[in-house]
Formats: C-alpha cells, structure tokens, sequence
C-alpha cells in the first residue's frame, strides 16, 4: 500500500515494479544472447537458452494463451475452440495481404488488416457466444470446440484461400508487414522470418539488428500493449465481475449483474487478441495453414501454457509459453538443442557405446530429439496432479496477493 | 434470378434422381450403417464413463489407437501371405478379446491412479489430467512405432493388408459395388449394441451403473462401492475404445496411426453430444445419424454433384453444432445435465 | 451402551463450520426426532452419520463399534438406511429397479420386494413405472421403501413430509410407524406437532449443537424452551 502523500507517479512505478522488471528482461534478452555468444560459454548457451526464433514464437503463443486465460481463467468458461479466433486473425492478413478480402484494398497497412481481422474475431465470438453462453461446463467447452472444427474443416478445403488449401497460404513476398504506427514510414518495421527489416552499424554503435531482432522488438511492442489493456479490463469493474462469474456465478447474477452480456464481453473481447496474436504469427511466418491456427491442438498448445503458468493469473500464460518454447527449443535441433550439444561434448567412443543394444546416440535420436511433447505432456499431468495454481498462482499463493502488489512491499520492508 | 434457376433446377432434379436409384439407396444405407456400427463403438466407452462419473475422457482416441496397434501387431505377427480368410476372421475375434482385456485393465489402473485423487476438484481439472495423458500416450506410441520403422501417420499398411480378401473385395447389392467390410462391421456392431445393452439392462452391475449414472451419493448410500464402480467402468469404457480401435484397424478411411488418438475422440465427441452425454440409447441413434449423414455427403461427393472437398467432415461438425443450439442435451439426454 | 452415539461431532462444508460439536444418543427399538430451525444442522447430523460428509472431529459409534473414517457403502452395509430430503429416485429406473438397487446382493429379492408391495400397494401396481412418473406420495413410499428392504436396523429419514397433502402425509405416517417395528429410527422434521407425534423422544439443534432434548411426551410447540429456537 502506498501512502498518501507520495507522488503518484513512484507508487504507480513501484506497483508496476515486476512489470518493469520482466519487460526489461525480455528486452535486453537478445543482448544478453549476443553476449554470451561471444565467450565460452556459447555453445552452452545456443544449447540451453531459447534462440530469438523461439522467443518470437513464445510473443504471440504467450498473447493467445494469455487471451484464452482472459476467458478460461477469469470467467472459468473452458474456450476449447480458441484456435478458431487465432485463425481467423492469421487467415484475414494473410488474405488482405493478397487482396482477397472484399473491401480492403492490396496494400493496406498490415496494422490495420490486423486490427480489421481482430474486430471480424470479435463479431464472430458474439455469434459463437450468443448460442454458446446458454450452456456451461463442458457443454460449453464442446460447443465452442464444435464451432472452432467447423470453421477449421471449411478453412481447410475451401478452395478460395489457395489452390491447395490444406497446405494453407502464403503472404505474397512484395507485401509490406510492418509493425508501427500506419502510414508513417519512418515509424514501421517490417517483421517476418526471412523479410524483416534489418539495420547494420545502428545509430553509429557498431549493432547490427537483424530481421529475427526486429520482429522481436516489433512484436514485443504489440503483445505488451494487449497485455496492459488486458490487464487493465481485469482490474477494472468489468473484471470483477468476469471474476465473480467464475466464482459463483448464480450470486453475481443475484446481485443484479446481466451475466451474459458479461460474458459475451469477455469472450469477444479474448477472441479480438487471440485475433492480435494470430495476425502477429502469420505476419511473421509469411502465412497460415489450417492445421497451425485454426486445429484443436493450437488451442491445446495454449491450455497448456495457460497450465503451466497458472491459470487466472494473466501474467502467467507467458510464462508457460517461455517454458513450453524453451522444452521446445532444447529438445530440437533447428538451433543447437540439446542433443547437438551432447553430440559435440560427448566423444564418439561414448556415443557409439552401446547400453542394453541401444548406443547413446540412438537413446538421444529416440528419446531427445523432437521429443518435447511428451516431457511436456508429462510435465503438463505433473502440474495438474500437484501444482494445480501454476507457476506464477503458486508463486502468489506463496506471497499471499498478486506479484507486483506484494514484490513493493516486501522490498519496502527491506529498505526499513 | 433466372439464369441460375435454369441450372440449380435440373441439377436439383438430377440429384434427387440419382439418390432414389436403389443402389444408391442401398450403398448409402450399408455404408452408413457400417460407419454407424464404428462411430458407436467407439463412443459408446465415452458416454457410459460420462454418465456415471461426469468425465469427459480425453483419453479416449488415445486408447482407440493404442487398440488399433496392438491388434494390427498381433495381426501382423500372425498372418502370412497364406492364412486362410476364416483363419484371419478368427484371429481377429481373439485380438479383440486380448485388446479388451489389457485395455480395461489398463484404463482400470489409470483411473484409480490419477483421476481418483481428483474427484474432488473441479470437472475441469479430469478434462486436463485426461488431455495431457492422451498427449503423453500419442507420444510414447509416436516413439515405439518409429523404433519398429513404421511411420506413425500415415496408417500402417501392414496391418491394413491382413484383412482378408474377403472384406476388401466389393459385392453387387441392388447394383451398388460394396466392400465386404461394410457387412463385417455392421455384424459386429450389432453384437457391440446388444452386449451393452445387455450388461447394463440384464445384470445387477448394470442397473447399479444406471442407477449411478442418475445419482451415485444414493447409490453410495444404499450399500454400493460407487468408487469401485467407477474403477470398473472407465476399465470397461477404455476396452470398448480398444476395441472400437481393432474395428479400425482394416477400416480403409482410418487404419492404425498416430493421428487417431485426436480423430477418434473427436469423432466420438460428435456421437455422444448429438445423442445426449450419458445416454446409451442415444448413442445408438446419434450413431446411426452420423454413419448416414457420412455415407451420404461422401456420395454427393463421389458423384461430383458436390465439389466441396471436405463436406463430410464439415457435416458432421455441422451436425454437432446445430445440436447443440437447438438441444444442448442432445436427442436422449437428461435435460438438467445441460445446467452442469 | 447405546445403539447409536454420536460425541462431539463436528463438521465442515469446506470452511463453514455447520456441527460444532452434537452429541447425542438413541436406544434401539426407539424414534428420536431431530428439531429445529432450517439450516441449523439436522440434515448434516444424519449426513455425518453416514459418513457422506464425514465428520472433522468427534467420535460416532454404531452398536458399540466405531464408524467415523468408513466408507458411505460400509456404513449402510452395517445396517444403517437413509430416507433423503427430497427423496431422490432414481427417476428413469423403474419401481421395481429402484427397488433392486436397495437390496443387498445376497439377499432374497423377491421376498424382500413382496414385503414392501404388500406394505405399499400403490407401488405394486405401478412397479413397471419409471419412478419420476410417480406423484410425490408415491415416491416417498418409494423412499421409505428402499430404506426398509436393505435388511437396516437404524433408518435415518429426512422430512418425509415436506411438500406432500396433508392426507399423504397420513400414509406416510403409517408407513414410518410400520417400519418403526423392525428399527430405530432417527428423523429429522419441519412438521413440529407431526414430529412430536411419532418420536418417543427428541433433540432440539440450534447453530450446530444440541440445545434441549427429553421425551416428547406431552411437548408442545408453546414451551418455552421449544419455542424460542423455533420460532423465526
């Protein structure tokens, strides 16, 4: 609690404090990885710390767990058709960015198509909820799972999307992705995997960022801005009573609050930044396909983060999703996982040694290599059998109030 | 507008035409009935644990595939080039023997080790335990099946291949080319049907799995172990998924693969909601409606009337949806269980 | 040694602490009312009891022999039958099936269930119906009837007559005085007069615990010390 007659400005600093804190840490975490690339630890580094390609990946993963914690977590409505809000804002960038959108015209700033396709995201839950919020528990659950195979079934066979649309579709390569502010040149970086921008020799200091760096930063921005709204809708009435829903939804109604419309609030309101964070991940992989946005299994991805980080925490997703892409990044070998790294450590009389008819270097093809579901899935039962709050719930549970309200005053209490 | 009446007409016409020839009638009829029998087989495990204990069973694909690869490495193993097709029917009804019994084992075990410590949370929490040991499964399947080098997707052609001639041979009914399989399945649908039916009908376990499925605190408190009960049938409920499995295994649209572990739950989902979470009869019928509503759009499909590639499947989700707007608890069910 | 004893009992609904401590006693062969307003703590008394919701602390012995810590299923197997509020069939079982589910295992089905359709002969003619179909009386003899096939020396009944005309009400006082030939019986009851009228002795809860208790003979609803914790 901060007293009265401070300057406004240093309590709210100080109550954004792990905030601050984090924010910090994913931004001089590329720094930090150029760093360390350079001593000689680099190779246990590239082996045991996520690569920028991953931490783009845990941006718009941890925004669309986030988003389907908003719901799940908070109202306790189990939004098992996520992916179809994820897809539809990857598919209507994708699609506005070769002009086939009725309406939106070749060339329009992908700021605003991505904005466009989270609004589209945000009518099609009001559809979806209207018919969905009759129901509760797993029939919920099922329903929107229901819509979402519907959508994902049509996504994959319609032939309008591409002559192959099962393979999904591609962004054209001239298209300009960027992340900005609209129609101001100086202000937009363009992000993707193989055309963002890049800039040698910055400002005269001898850095270079490269396109993987820009997107990063640039996406970075768009998922800290949805977070903070987000953030806020929770902290605000509306999120009391999203909050008061989950807890005991018959009272909330009781004490004279429209349920439903409350409902239909939040629901939209997850489906618009799952939308956000669908846009962001086809801006950057240069397109969408059926089966990496709009399939159960992209919803799954988000449980599980949403999981592992604690669900009803709205913090707590993204650090699932860092989890889940670190597991990820370690136990392949597209940037120097784990097993690449045993590989080289290890000499070859040892890996070719053979235990029980199994050499070492056929244990790591079999049980390391690409192997990230299964510790995953095992360490996604682990958390629900024994730390059902999460990571960051039980880490609150721990402190007794959320992290940045009990962070301050536990260093206030230090600096006495 | 006219124009396109003068060619939605005829096309119409042409359909309607087509449709009621007897041997469409007849391989849209045996078809659907043959998917009928597989689609209930595989639900009907899912919707007897829903009932009696409110679980959604995530892992029930999971252990359809499981069913599916154990049957088709024991076909596999067992059959040679020679084996005669009754000998290949034989050991087929014993695969689905030893396939029941080690899954109910197995699914017994599961549920007395993990779920039953969470009972007393929220259904949420059996949705999530049951959704990550279905992913673990799949996996620890995806690396035991690449360590025999097999691909784990698409189906293993080695198991499919020891069906016998006889089921992928087509025979003329009414005119229409129908594969053998079709008959076999419905055979054994029918004998899935009655046996449940049966068992929950005809033995006292059964009216105590009846009576649970409505309240099992009374049915705790009238003398009966309600936990044990429930030990049991998801044992029972995760055989009939192996089952369902083995029925899949020389089923040419499905076959063994890694991937049924999603498919198959999915597909069950679609049969237990339409006919109503917990009811047996109305997986019956939702059986029936979807094995139909499949057979029907594949043929609109096959006869080029229909271009759409993906009506089927785009149908049978449909089919879920708008069940679930005009009744929640699907065609059977209890309607308060909507409220849960 | 009594035949039921319950000492200071207390239980929880999570963290609502509804039994602060009941203790209380019947001989066999009697019926003990349980009295007092809603909510003070009757219906989980018998609960506790049968271990449905199991007490946190104190001690519930059943013919001499602790039964805190067994299962619900053992409990009723040592002979103690439940009347619930509200009933609760088995609405889409059948009569007969409901009466199924009540019978042990091992005993005589038939005998049992000609016993009770000579009891209740309504539910003789309607033993093929689907027990949500019956009217409110009909399912109460229903109840009564699945607590006495279950070979039960204690029956714990739970506001037989809530919700039911004043003439059913009359059967279902039969039907409770009938089965109070073969057991004890302990009962919880809104209907004060009614209450008073079947039970040799009673129990007045308030908050939790027991605040007066005594025979039932000539009580009335006027007595000082039934009325202050009756009365709203």
């Amino acid at each position: 609690m901060s007293s009265s007659d401070e300057h406004w400005i240093r309590s709210y600093g100080r109550d954004q404090f792990p905030h601050v804190l984090v924010v910090l840490g994913f931004a001089l975490y590329p720094i930090l990885l150029g760093v360390l690339n350079r001593t000689p630890v680099a190779s246990e580094a590239s082996a045991f710390l996520p690569g920028l390609t991953f931490m783009i990946i845990v941006l718009y993963m941890g925004l669309f767990a986030i988003s389907f914690d908003f719901i799940s977590g908070y109202t306790g409505y189990l939004s098992f058709g996520h992916a179809a809000f994820y897809g539809t804002g990857a598919y209507f960038v994708v699609l506005a960015a070769n002009g086939q959108v009725p309406g939106v015209p070749e060339g329009m700033p992908f700021m605003i198509t991505m904005f466009l396709g989270a609004t589209l995201a945000f009518v099609v839950a009001l559809a979806i909820g209207a018919v969905s919020f009759r129901l509760t528990g797993v029939y919920f659950a099922m329903l929107t799972l229901g819509f979402a195979q519907v959508m994902y079934e049509f996504i994959r066979h319609w032939g309008y999307v591409s002559s192959n649309p099962t393979e999904g579709a591609t962004i054209p390569s001239g298209a300009d992705m960027s992340i900005g502010v609209p129609f101001v040149d100086s202000l937009n970086f363009a992000v993707g995997r193989l055309s963002g921008d890049s800039f040698e020799n910055v400002l005269g200091l001898g850095i270079d960022i490269s396109a993987t760096m820009t997107s990063y930063y640039a996406l970075g921005i768009v998922v800290l801005l949805s977070y903070f709204v987000m953030q806020r809708i929770i902290h605000s009435p509306f999120g009391k009573v999203m909050i008061a829903i989950r807890e005991n939804e018959e009272r909330a109604r009781a004490v004279g609050y429209n349920v439903f419309w409350y409902k239909m609030g939040a629901f939209a309101t997850s489906a618009f930044f799952a939308a956000i964070a669908g846009a962001l991940f086809a801006a950057y992989a240069g397109g969408a396909s059926p089966d990496n946005s709009f399939y159960f299994l992209v919803t799954a991805d988000a449980l599980i983060m949403a999981i592992i980080g604690g669900i009803g925490t709205l913090a707590g997703p993204l650090f699932g999703a860092l989890f889940h892409e670190w597991f990820e990044d370690i136990l392949s070998t597209e940037s120097d996982g784990l097993s690449t790294y045993l590989e080289q450590l290890l000499p070859e009389s040892v890996l070719t040694a053979e235990v029980a008819g199994l050499t070492i270097n056929d244990f790591i093809g079999t049980f390391l290599d690409g192997r990230a579901p299964l510790y995953l899935g095992i360490i996604f039962v682990l958390f629900v059998l024994f730390v059902p709050n999460g990571l960051l719930g039980s880490i609150r549970d721990r402190l007794g109030g959320t992290v940045s309200k009990r962070i301050p005053a536990a260093l206030e209490r230090y600096r006495r | 507008m006219p124009i396109e009446l003068a060619t939605e007409v005829p096309l119409v016409i042409e359909t309607l035409e087509r449709l009621f020839q007897p041997s469409t009638i007849a391989r849209i009829i045996v078809e659907g009935l043959g998917k009928a029998a597989v689609y209930f087989v595989l639900a009907v495990g899912l919707t007897l644990v829903f009932g009696l204990m409110g679980v959604l069973n995530f892992t029930h694909g999971a252990m359809a595939m499981l069913g599916a690869y154990i049957g088709g490495l024991v076909m596999v193993l067992s059959v040679s080039d020679g084996t005669d097709a009754l000998v290949r029917i034989a050991l087929f009804m014993v695969v689905l023997a030893v396939v029941f019994a080690l899954l109910t084992g197995f699914g017994s075990a599961f549920e007395y080790s993990l779920i039953r410590p969470i009972y007393d949370r929220t259904p949420m929490y059996q949705i999530l335990l049951t959704f990550g040991v279905a992913l673990i499964l799949e996996e620890v399947t995806r690396i035991v099946v690449l360590s025999q080098g097999i691909q784990p997707e698409p189906p293993w052609s080695g198991a499919m291949g020891t069906a016998p001639a006889v089921f992928t041979e087509r025979y003329d009914i009414l005119g229409a080319p129908i594969r053998g399989l079709y008959a076999f399945e419905i055979v054994l649908g029918i004998v899935a049907v009655v046996g449940v039916w049966l068992f929950l009908n005809r033995t006292l376990y059964g009216l105590y799995i009846r009576a649970g499925s409505e309240d099992p605190e009374m049915v705790e408190a009238l003398g009966i172990d309600v936990r044990q009960a429930f030990t049991i049938v998801f044992g029972l409920g995760t055989g009939l998924a192996g089952i369902g499995g083995v029925l899949l295994m020389w089923d040419p649209l499905w076959g063994p693969s890694a991937l049924l572990a999603i498919d198959v739950l999915l597909y069950a989902f679609v049969v237990v909601i339409i006919g109503g979470l917990g009811s047996f009869k109305g997986t019956v019928v939702a059986a029936i409606l979807v094995g139909i509503a499949d057979s029907f759009t594949t043929w609109l499909f096959a006869t080029g009337i229909v271009t759409f590639t993906g009506l089927p499947e785009l149908t049978i989700f449909g089919l879920l949806v708008i069940m679930l707007i005009i009744r929640p608890q699907g065609l059977y069910g209890v309607e308060e269980v909507g409220g849960h | 040694m009594s035949f039921l004893e319950l000492e200071d009992v207390q239980t929880y609904y999570g963290e609502s602490h509804v039994l602060q401590g009941v203790t209380l006693d019947v001989e066999e062969q009697e019926i003990v009312a349980l009295i007092g307003r809603n909510g003070v703590g009757k219906t989980t008394t018998l609960r506790s009891i049968l271990q449905l919701t199991p007490p946190r602390e104190g001690t519930i012995r059943y013919k001499g022999e602790e039964i805190g810590g067994k299962d619900t299923h053992e409990v009723s197997n040592d002979g103690i039958g439940w009347v619930p509020e509200e009933r609760r069939m088995f609405g889409y079982l059948t009569v007969e099936e409901n009466i199924r589910v009540a019978v042990k295992p091992d005993d005589d089905f038939e005998a049992q269930r000609e016993y009770v359709y000579s009891l209740f002969p309504a539910l003789d003619e309607f033993s093929e119906k689907e027990a949500r179909n019956l009217s409110g009386g009909q399912q109460q003899m229903l109840a009564i009837a699945r607590g006495m096939v279950g070979q039960n020396e204690l029956l714990l009944v739970d506001e037989p007559s809530e919700g039911l005309a004043p003439m059913i009400v009359d059967q279902v006082v039969d039907a409770l005085e009938t089965a109070s030939e073969d057991t004890t019986m302990v009962l919880v009851e809104q209907n004060f007069p009614l209450a008073m009228e079947l039970a040799d002795r009673f129990y007045l809860i308030d908050h939790g615990t027991v605040v007066e208790s005594g025979s039932t003979e000539g009580v009335t609803a006027d007595d000082e010390r039934i009325r202050r914790y009756l009365s709203a």
